[in-house]
């Protein structure tokens, strides 16, 4: 039995390792069908293509890329250096002395003035409330808000230089 | 369009849709009422159009929205930021900073006229301005003529660093709201600055990181 399996095998081999024979005008007609294609369906961009250069223009180039990220490294270490774009942040607290408040909340440039963000914590029977937040250097307005409604000032800080809305902010300092 | 043509148009022009893109109105911005939301955002692209920072300006209409300011008042303060940030940028020059430029408002707004920044920013050359600047926006709003500030601001930051000046600052506040003077609070800047005994722009080390003072 095993003996008819590798003639039987043997048989297919020496069928497959003969040459093809193909048609003389096989290759003209593949390449009559290519050409027929149309263009429009081989995508532009997996098209190979040959650019030429001048020097002048590959150094022009060469000089626009360099002057692009010699830019961005300055604009980048700059911003580095500027408050407000710092990561490293200083905790900052903020305290305020309202004994007679059921709820206080922190708004101002650092929560994008979300009454809700940033509840300060009441201190056992002082009257006072804080809240401890991260934040980078810079300059912020800021206020409380006192039971939801009455807005008001950090006493404790400079007063902001404009009231646009008709109630008076805080503004804040920090440093590097 | 020959191939060289198109290969730069796609090189440029995805990134700069992308740009685009991401520069889409800021999603924030949906808190304002629908007619300070549409005459706001025109506002804020006409800033990131001439270079100006554009977070102080959605800061300012975020806060009329939860004041809830009526949209003329919102459009109104978010205009007159972005005019007066122009106005400070063309003080302190192009390469000025976020911080700087509020400070700088804070400044003008205070009362402080445009030569005086420019004479801070001159003396102090390539430091970052927004601490002195904002030290001397506060002083003055504190009640020190703003000449007097910008002076002593500009002689202590050649000295000190930006968290000893802010320092410095909160000790004439604390010194005006027990009833000194605010400009013999802030000579007294000098004073407490000297015994420092380090020479002119030598900055000291901050000892503690910058906190602001319990009330």
């Amino acid at each position: 039995m095993p003996e008819m399996e590798d003639e039987l095998i043997g048989r297919v081999a020496a069928e497959l390792r003969r040459p093809v024979r193909l048609d003389p005008a096989f290759d003209d007609r593949v390449m009559a069908a290519v050409r027929a294609h149309p263009l429009a369906l081989r995508p532009w961009l997996f098209r190979r293509r040959t650019f030429s250069v001048t020097p002048l223009g590959a150094l022009a180039v060469a000089a626009g890329f360099a002057g692009l990220i010699v830019a961005t490294t300055l604009q980048l270490a700059r911003r580095s250096e500027e408050p407000g774009t710092v990561t490293a942040a200083s905790v900052v607290p903020f305290v305020l002395h309202a004994p007679d408040a059921r709820s206080v909340t922190l708004v101002g440039d650092f929560n994008d003035w979300d009454a809700a963000a940033t509840p300060l914590r009441a201190t056992g029977a002082s009257g006072s409330w804080v809240v401890t937040v991260p934040l980078p250097p810079g300059r912020y307005r800021y206020a409380f808000v006192v039971d939801g409604t009455r807005w008001i000032p950090d006493p404790a800080a400079p007063r902001a230089p404009d009231d646009d809305f008709g109630t008076p902010n805080s503004v804040l300092t920090v440093g590097t | 369009m020959n191939a060289i043509a198109r290969f730069v148009a796609l090189t440029l022009g995805i990134p700069l849709v992308a740009a685009t893109a991401a520069r889409a109105q800021d999603p924030r911005l949906e808190r304002l009422p629908a007619e300070a939301r549409a005459s706001v955002s025109p506002v804020i692209d006409s800033a990131r159009a001439i270079g100006l920072p554009t977070e102080p300006l959605v800061d300012r209409a975020l806060e009329g929205a939860s004041k809830n300011a009526p949209a003329p008042l919102i459009v109104q303060a978010v205009r007159r930021l972005a005019a007066d940030m122009g106005r400070a940028r063309d003080v302190l020059g192009r390469a000025a900073g976020q911080a700087e430029l509020e400070a700088a408002v804070d400044a003008l707004r205070a009362g402080a006229p445009p030569d005086v920044l420019v004479r801070l920013r001159d003396a102090l050359g390539l430091r970052q301005l927004a601490v002195p600047l904002g030290v001397t926006a506060d002083l003055t709003l504190l009640g020190v003529p703003a000449d007097s500030a910008a002076s002593l601001v500009i002689a202590l930051a050649r000295s000190v660093a930006d968290s000893d000046l802010l320092a410095l600052q909160r000790d004439v506040e604390r010194s005006v709201a027990l009833g000194a003077a605010p400009l013999a609070a802030a000579s007294q800047l000098l004073g407490d600055a000297a015994p420092t005994g380090l020479e002119a722009g030598t900055a000291r080390t901050p000892a503690t990181p910058t906190t602001r003072r319990k009330p």
